[in-house]
């Protein structure tokens, strides 16, 4: 254990996680284990997603994938299990091994390597924000460095994090993704407008009537197969009543008559509105924190958990992209309104992009294989994200902790969470579903472990 | 709504309207001399119209704003005909700015109405964030106006603002304004923008509260009046929703559901504040809220508001008597799916009832032919009659202003409509349209305030008629979308060739009648000052009040002792 090299001297005052955003009054004398250092980063990550203004569910992913990545590499060497995955990754190439003969504190490696690619990846952030940052990388210092300054190891373990978060900062800005937030829609964009396809939503999540990130499926993928994965299948427009395609809006409309109370729950519970909180993939994150937290690993199957779960997420989201842009399909609230009732809408509104595949479903699904893969595909938990939001007064739901006994329970109920909304049919979440199993297995597929003879 | 469908839709109203040669409103904008589209800059914001006498001629004259074209003032030339002065009125300074909507009031007292133009951004310089500062334009008296903007104070706010409409929320007569932003705002110009200024540009936005202070200048007083929330602004309108006899402020807020929805902010003058009482009367509406119409449809007494929206409208009822509101919608027949923007109370027809116009129009770039609606007041609900009465336009509505252009005693419209930015199935332009329906009698009023705004702006007409009241408020702007109707109230009284008694309540408490009033005239009601001031009086109740508190205070204490 990390904490094993730290000398009991240097007895701090540790933060609860809970309590580091909003309060200093909630203290521990003991020291935090490496699992808990990890998971307040995961949470500062989810929080400076929700808190970042024009923050996206497209360029959010991305980052976890950038963050999780730093975290894993600013760490991996400490083990001699896992080894470095960078020359797997899309042009990443060897990241630099730490000093021989330094005795590395990998806590402060993780600690700085997390405090710089959140400041980098998130510049646009507030700059009450960084400041959150500064303090928690303070905060973890004090706690771990060498009390007197005097062990050259503390600094070097910083420089090494440190180090590799620009590193892979560095390469992130090739991928197309970056500062993406600043051109979230392209006005300059001309797309189609033939029977079937997407038209900017009436009762909408956001103000522009473009599509969200058109070139975002052009993106550079974490993991160069899976910008190779095929096409998912799509069902042919048809109006014609009875049609396998009228059918899939029909149920869309059927549902949004009958949704019980527990559906309406579940819709709002993983609408996960970027203007509103961490996003559809931090949510990912989330679980992965849960999973941290209950099982309490080392520090390298940390990182790895978030890396892990950041590339899934991320190349989840940019293979979604270009099949929404690709199929360029329309929304329930257009067809029903045109071939099935005038007057219906959603009862969630209408985000701003095509709608097949999934981007919930997908993502959810690549998150949960590769949680299963980590943690067993049996894992109960409650997941408590939105515990304590206002009731939604508008669609009569309140925010209703969930429990589950698998992550795959958990990728199923967020794919069914849009089609209670009314705003995916049965077909967007199913290709979801799939597409996202096979980028979890791209990703489980790198060489996260030393090959053992 | 299908392109299908939409295309079997005008073509049969094509030949409706055709076969219908008795139409009740006339499409004049040709003949009358109107050549007016709003251009948009980048999505789907503007444009509005003004309806102001700015020469005191005794006709309606219009100021209509263009977006990225040229603003437009049209000088009504007493034959039916108008012609833009825009240029020797001296607005030219408007062509800098992508305006968006209007409204005008005599801001310092001179007898002359000036104008406040709302503005996104420069027009021909790209912005990294767009924003601007608002126009206030003086009107000089002799045709021609200056800009005033730096004078008033007005030169430090940077937004990105919809509509602004005047009212006097502390009774002293001088016009105060209400300003919806949509974007957030910025104290000065910006010299240093970063990426968090970027990302964190498009956020909803405070609006301004402007004090007019004796006519020299205003002051924003937003926060002074307890007001911090911010919204998706489509502006406002002063309204007495209480009948307490001050303004309080209905505000729009677009994308309500997920953000801030509307508010309803009761005035509790004297004292300096609003408080949010939207939810206690079910006003907190959480919709795409564009504009209000304000009117009392049912002769209740209590004044009543259509509220324009994507989808659905909202037909909010007031129930009176501190019960708050109700959607009725449905039950009053208005409840089509469509995108509306302007909306007007006016007895178009006039029977004693108000009827009720609806300016449809799809969102640019991406547009879908709708039409107007032209709900005629049936006693218990609704009916559209836009088809058979030539109103059904199928152009990219927005603001809409109803003003008697020929003084000829009936409500006239004048609608504004967008260019739009892809190809479309029919011309969508600017239209005025001539009332040649009305068939019942008719008053018309004009307020001249004294110790009230000099035009009545905020004061209640009342009219008895056969045992029958009916009430108009004078529109300060925002009865409609981003847009301003006549100040002169107009009302239908049927076949009554008398009416009983005309109660006016001005502003600040003021109240006169006159009685056996001849219809079919246009009359001017000049307010008789009170003596001594109303807020002299409410100061000495106030005093004798704290007195007697200190008197039993003191008398407790020392029964303690």
């Amino acid at each position: 254990m990390i904490v094993n090299v730290i000398n009991r001297k240097n007895l701090f005052q540790f933060l609860l996680v809970s309590g580091l955003f909003s309060s200093c009054k909630q203290e521990d004398t003991r020291i935090p284990e490496d699992f808990e250092v990890a998971t307040a980063w995961a949470d500062m990550t989810n929080y400076i997603a929700k808190t970042t203004p024009a923050n996206t569910p497209t360029f959010s992913s991305r980052c976890f994938g950038y963050i999780g990545c730093t975290m894993y590499e600013s760490v991996v060497n400490s083990s001699d299990e896992y080894q470095s995955v960078a020359t797997e990754l899309n042009g990443l190439g060897a990241l630099p091994l730490p000093g021989q003969g330094v005795k590395y504190k990998w806590v402060l490696s993780l600690n700085a390597g997390q405090a710089e690619i959140l400041r980098s990846i998130y510049i646009q952030t507030s700059d009450e924000n960084k400041r959150r940052i500064d303090s928690l990388e303070q905060h973890f210092e004090k706690i771990f460095k060498d009390k007197d300054s005097k062990d050259s190891n503390d600094s070097k373990s910083i420089a090494y994090g440190r180090m590799i978060a620009q590193k892979i900062f560095e390469w992130s800005k090739t991928d197309g993704g970056h500062r993406a937030y600043l051109k979230n829609f392209d006005k300059t964009l001309l797309f189609e407008n033939r029977p079937g396809c997407w038209k900017p939503p009436l009762y909408a999540q956001s103000f522009s009537h473009f599509p969200l990130h058109p070139h975002w499926g052009k993106n550079r993928t974490f993991i160069a197969s899976d910008s190779m994965l095929s096409d998912p299948v799509f069902i042919t427009y048809d109006t014609t009543p009875g049609s396998a395609y009228y059918n899939q809006f029909k149920a869309v409309y059927d549902k949004e008559k009958a949704l019980t109370q527990k559906e309406k729950e579940t819709a709002i519970w993983w609408g996960d509105d970027p203007d509103e909180t961490f996003t559809p993939p931090g949510h990912s994150y989330y679980l992965a924190t849960i999973a941290i937290r209950k099982t309490k690993p080392g520090i390298v199957k940390c990182a790895e958990t978030y890396a892990k779960v950041g590339i899934a997420v991320a190349d989840a989201f940019r293979n979604c992209w270009k099949w929404k842009f690709q199929f360029f399909s329309e929304r329930p609230n257009t067809y029903i309104a045109e071939h099935i009732d005038n007057e219906w809408h959603s009862f969630w509104p209408d985000p701003p992009f095509p709608a097949f595949p999934s981007g919930h479903a997908i993502q959810a699904s690549a998150a949960a294989v590769v949680l299963a893969d980590l943690y067993g595909e049996r894992f109960e938990f409650t997941d408590s994200a939105h515990s304590g939001r206002k009731r939604d007064e508008l669609r009569n739901a309140d925010f209703v902790v969930r429990h589950f006994n698998s992550f795959w329970e958990v990728a199923e109920e967020t794919a069914n969470s849009r089609f209670y909304g009314g705003i995916h049919t049965a077909q967007d979440n199913i290709a979801g579903l799939e597409k996202g199993k096979e980028i979890a297995n791209n990703v489980n597929k790198l060489n996260w472990k030393k090959k053992t003879n | 709504m299908s392109y299908r469908l939409i295309i079997v839709a005008i073509a049969t109203s094509l030949t409706v309207t055709t076969g219908y040669c008795q139409s009740r409103f006339t499409n004049v904008t040709d003949s009358a001399g109107i050549k007016h589209v709003f251009k948009v800059f980048e999505g789907m914001f503007g444009g509005g119209a003004c309806v102001l006498d700015y020469n005191n001629d005794g006709y309606e004259d219009l100021y209509i704003t263009g977006g990225m074209n040229d603003d437009v003032l049209y000088k009504n030339n007493g034959n039916g005909t108008f012609i833009n002065v825009f240029e020797q009125a001296g607005l030219a300074i408007t062509k800098k700015y992508v305006t968006q909507g209007v409204a005008g009031a005599d801001v310092n007292r001179d007898g002359f109405v000036d104008l406040f133009i709302t503005t996104i951004t420069l027009r021909n310089e790209k912005k990294a964030i767009p924003r601007e500062i608002n126009l206030f334009l003086l009107n000089n008296g002799n045709g021609t106006f200056r800009d005033a903007t730096s004078e008033y104070g007005l030169d430090s706010l940077y937004s990105f603002s919809t509509a602004g409409n005047f009212g006097d929320f502390n009774a002293d007569g001088w016009p105060d304004l209400y300003v919806g932003n949509y974007f957030n705002e910025f104290y000065g110009k910006l010299s240093y923008i970063n990426d968090n200024t970027l990302v964190g540009a498009n956020q909803i936005s405070k609006g301004y509260l402007l004090l007019n202070e004796k006519g020299k200048r205003f002051r924003n007083v937003y926060a002074d009046y307890k007001l911090d929330y911010r919204g998706f602004g489509f502006g406002g309108v002063f309204t007495d929703f209480d009948n307490d006899g001050d303004q309080d402020l209905i505000v729009n807020h677009d994308f309500g559901y997920k953000r801030t929805p509307n508010m309803l902010l009761e005035n509790h003058y004297p004292r300096s504040n609003f408080k949010d009482v939207a939810k206690t009367f079910g006003m907190d509406l959480k919709i795409n809220s564009m504009g209000a119409a304000v009117g009392d449809f049912n002769n209740d007494g209590w004044m009543d508001y259509f509220i324009t929206n994507i989808h659905s409208n909202w037909f909010m009822v007031n129930e009176g008597n501190g019960k708050g509101f109700v959607n009725k919608t449905k039950e009053l027949g208005t409840d089509f799916f469509t995108i509306s923007w302007g909306a007007n109370f006016g007895d178009f027809d006039q029977d004693g009832d108000l009827d009720l116009f609806v300016a449809n129009g799809d969102l640019n770039p991406n547009c879908v032919a709708m039409a107007d609606y032209y709900f005629v007041n049936n006693g218990k609900s609704f009916e559209d009659k836009a088809r058979q009465v030539g109103l059904n336009d199928y152009g990219i509505g927005r603001g809409s202003v109803m003003f008697d252009y020929d003084n000829d005693g009936d409500q006239d419209l004048l609608v504004v409509n967008q260019e739009s930015v892809q190809p479309y199935p029919v011309p969508s332009v600017t239209h005025l349209y001539r009332n040649d329906s009305a068939t019942g009698h008719w008053i018309k009023i004009a307020l001249k305030g004294v110790q009230a705004e000099s035009h009545g702006i905020g004061s209640k007409i009342e009219i008895e008629v056969g045992g029958k009241k009916m009430i108009r408020e004078i529109d300060g702007g925002g009865s409609s979308h981003i847009s301003q109707n006549s100040v002169i109230a107009h009302f239908g009284v049927g076949n009554i060739s008398k009416i009983d008694k005309i109660n006016v309540y001005w502003t600040g408490g003021n109240k006169q009648s006159l009685t056996n009033v001849d219809v079919n005239q246009s009359i001017t009601i000049t307010e008789i000052p009170r003596k001594g001031s109303n807020n002299g009086l409410i100061y000495i109740i106030i005093g004798i009040c704290v007195v007697g508190a200190g008197v039993i205070f003191w008398r407790f204490s020392k029964g303690k002792k």
